[in-house]
């Protein structure tokens, strides 16, 4: 993936630039005091024109010709024969560092048949459980939506596979050195101008590649369009805050397996109030311990200067 | 040459069983960066975080609170007769540290790329501040320890720069700390104000300083734990596997107290122990004042957990007969029972009556821990995890090394040795008198008292 390419990008480099410049800033913040609100809240704008992938499951016949392709596009080195072997392995749980995008077929009340085909992969949140959790910013959600991963910087500390809440990245367990694998929207065909490999090669038309105001617009569209045939809802609006990877279906999504009951809202909420408390918990304990420190040893200094020439007992 | 063989050879069973504990830890580690960490755990995608996490990370730094406690009960609130039990304790801490360092090379997937953590910050990540934490608060333990390698050296100039230049480099650290977890200059402007403040206070003579630790070394350490010891429970803030009775808001809170808790029970079975094995007494009268202070924090710890369980609604669950339920409770009585046992004064002042509840005290705490890392995590529909062999005999093996160094170090350094006269006259005249040394000794507070009860002894 990233492993080798992009060496320090723009963000990282102006990061290490503007730490240069600290000792300059440092003095000039003084005791003036900075209200909490001054406290960076992250992005909530910013969203617009993300590009984003509709799947439309009413649409798609599980051919699985996506699968072979995100296995060419990325070199995931799978056969057809182990692209096509047993299907017993269930969702997300089934995606492998050589397996970005899986379809999982389900099947009729009597077992015979599938009827229904979901897909899974990653999910391209909007404020990425994996992008907030990373101490260093080695998954990175990108200006233009895709989240990505830059393995110069990853730690392997896999913090990111505890985050997120559909279970996507995968991590090389018997390698030396391993990395975070999973679906990045196939960057290098972007750069092309083409769409990820697996929306190119859908031959039903399933899977749709856009910016994710249209595709929402769109898939709204669509079940306005035929109130009877979608859930009236699409999985991925608002699930974990809101997701680049957008769902229609004709059944409970739960039944294509897309956890149902996340909250919607992202990680980066939830550790939010606890990380801005940081700071004030910083300063305020400068301020206290001191002030402490300050009065314990004033009272310790008076009473020894009462009586003088006693024995210490020192460092 | 044969005195440093001496003291690293193993004299006893013991020793041999720590050094064989080492060894085969050092072959599997051998094995880990040969083939990858799926050789020696049984760590999966769904579960990967596993016993690592859990006893090295969050049980090892919890059980090395006593630093931070200890050296700022006695040198930012006064409390100075407990003097003699903090460079145990930071002796302890920092090698706890160095031992979770450790470990979390072999547990990181891409170790050597640690120092990144460094320049590319994502502040927003509670994995950033605890990895700032641990290397600034290692650094601030390795300052605060100096002293007594110095000492030992007889290096009496070095000693006069590190009380000059430790204050500067917290200015230097907590500065950068600040500013990193902001990139705010307002907030990192505060930051370096305030530590100027005071170290210009004390220069210009109108704060006193303490006679043996610069304060902002003392402040820093206790700053960072604190910070340090929270942000392990904001890790799990972002996981939502966890169940309903660890996951909680409030769960740096809940780390923080029941690190501050488990510190006095650590340092009172640390320096019992210790002293055993040292052939030396314990500090029976400071233990005994510790302890005095363990039904307030165990009572404090409790409350909140209670409370929040509480709160959030979901007290009946808890009452349902389960796994999830069932080591939930026994954190609980853990704590209760500890509870209990420190606040009867007949049980504390029976020989060895501080050991067992303290005990308990650790217990309940690794108890809460591996709930958060290891009971209260499921994935449904993945098979489940259960840790390798592997997996505990690394662990045991960082464990028996730190035992090692810390035995090695202890004889090396001036650790206990910081008033060798009086402890020996103590131990020449107490008998079984010592463990039972007059509450008012203890009480009458300061070191007077107690030199001129082991005088007079």
């Amino acid at each position: 993936m990233h492993e080798s390419g992009n060496g320090i990008s723009r963000r990282r480099f102006l990061g290490v630039g503007s730490k240069v410049a600290l000792g300059a800033v440092a003095g000039t913040g003084g005791l003036a005091l900075p209200v909490l609100g001054a406290v960076r809240s992250e992005p909530a704008g910013g969203t617009n024109g993300h590009l984003a992938i509709l799947f439309d499951s009413t649409l798609c016949v599980g051919c699985r010709a996506c699968e072979m392709a995100c296995n060419d596009a990325n070199q995931l080195g799978r056969s057809v024969e182990e692209i096509f072997a047993g299907r017993e392995a269930e969702d997300f749980h089934a995606l492998a560092p050589d397996v970005f995008t899986y379809i999982t077929p389900h099947m009729d009340p009597t077992g015979s048949r599938a009827v229904a085909f979901g897909k899974a992969q990653c999910m391209h949140c909007l404020e990425p459980a994996c992008a907030t959790v990373c101490p260093v910013g080695a998954l990175e959600k990108t200006p233009e939506g895709p989240v990505i991963w830059h393995g110069e910087l990853c730690l392997g500390c896999r913090y990111c596979q505890m985050a997120c809440p559909f279970h996507v990245p995968r991590f090389e367990w018997h390698s030396r050195n391993p990395r975070i694998r999973k679906c990045e929207m196939c960057p290098s065909r972007r750069a092309e101008g083409e769409k990820p490999a697996c929306v190119s090669i859908c031959p039903t038309g399933a899977l749709k590649f856009g910016t994710r105001e249209d595709l929402l617009a769109e898939a709204h569209r669509r079940i306005q369009e035929n109130p009877r045939g979608y859930v009236h809802r699409v999985y991925g609006e608002k699930e974990a805050g809101g997701t680049g990877f957008l769902v229609l279906a004709a059944q409970p999504f739960r039944h294509l397996g897309y956890p149902e009951g996340l909250p919607q809202t992202s990680a980066a909420q939830a550790v939010r109030p606890a990380m801005a408390a940081v700071p004030v918990v910083l300063n305020g304990l400068i301020l206290a311990l001191g002030a402490s420190a300050w009065v314990v040893h004033r009272r310790a200094s008076k009473a020894e200067g009462e009586n003088d020439g006693k024995e210490e007992s020192h460092v | 040459m044969s005195r440093v063989l001496a003291v690293l050879l193993p004299r006893s069973p013991g020793g041999w069983i720590l050094w064989g504990l080492a060894f085969l830890a050092l072959v599997l580690v051998g094995v880990r960066f040969a083939h990858g960490l799926g050789a020696v755990t049984n760590l999966s995608d769904a579960y990967p975080w596993g016993f690592w996490i859990a006893v090295d990370v969050l049980i090892g730094i919890a059980l090395a609170s006593g630093g931070f406690v200890m050296a700022g009960v006695v040198h930012l609130f006064g409390r100075e007769r407990y003097h003699p039990l903090v460079r145990p304790a930071i002796l302890t801490a920092l090698l706890g540290y160095l031992l979770f360092i450790a470990a979390l090379a072999v547990d990181l997937g891409r170790p050597w790329h640690i120092w990144r953590a460094l320049i590319s910050w994502n502040h927003h990540s509670p994995m950033f501040e605890v990895a700032w934490c641990v290397m600034l608060y290692t650094t601030v333990l390795i300052l605060e320890f100096a002293p007594a390698v110095l000492e030992r050296l007889g290096l009496g100039r070095a000693l006069a720069w590190w009380r000059e230049g430790a204050p500067w480099v917290v200015v230097a650290m907590l500065t950068l700390f600040s500013y990193a977890m902001t990139l705010s200059p307002v907030w990192a402007g505060l930051t370096f104000g305030l530590l100027v403040l005071w170290e210009g206070l004390m220069r210009a003579g109108v704060m006193p300083r303490d006679r043996q630790m610069p304060i902002l070394l003392i402040l820093a350490g206790v700053t960072l734990s604190t910070l340090h010891q929270s942000s392990l429970g904001t890790l799990f803030l972002a996981v939502d596997r966890l169940a309903d009775p660890w996951q909680t808001p409030i769960l740096p809170v809940l780390f923080f107290l029941s690190a501050v808790m488990v510190a006095p029970a650590v340092v009172i079975l640390e320096a019992t122990f210790g002293a055993r094995a040292m052939g030396r007494r314990p500090e029976q009268p400071l233990l005994m004042g510790l302890a005095g202070a363990m039904p307030y924090l165990l009572g404090v710890y409790l409350a909140v957990r209670l409370g929040d369980v509480v709160v959030r609604g979901v007290v009946f669950p808890l009452l349902e007969p389960s796994v999830l339920s069932g080591w939930w409770w026994l954190e609980i009585l853990l704590l209760i029972s500890a509870w209990v046992l420190f606040s009867l004064p007949e049980l504390r002042w029976r020989r060895n009556g501080l050991v067992l509840p303290a005990f308990l005290t650790v217990l309940g705490l690794v108890t809460h821990r591996l709930g958060v890392a290891l009971v209260g995590i499921s994935v449904p529909g993945a098979p489940a995890y259960v840790p390798a062999w592997s997996e505990i005999a690394i662990t045991a093996g960082l464990l028996a090394a730190g035992l090692l160094a810390f035995r090695i170090l202890a004889e090396v350094l001036p650790v206990y040795g910081e008033e060798p006269e009086s402890q020996a006259r103590e131990a020449r005249a107490g008998g079984d008198g010592a463990g039972r040394l007059p509450a008012a000794g203890v009480d009458g507070g300061r070191r007077r008292a107690l030199a001129a009860e082991s005088a007079s002894g």
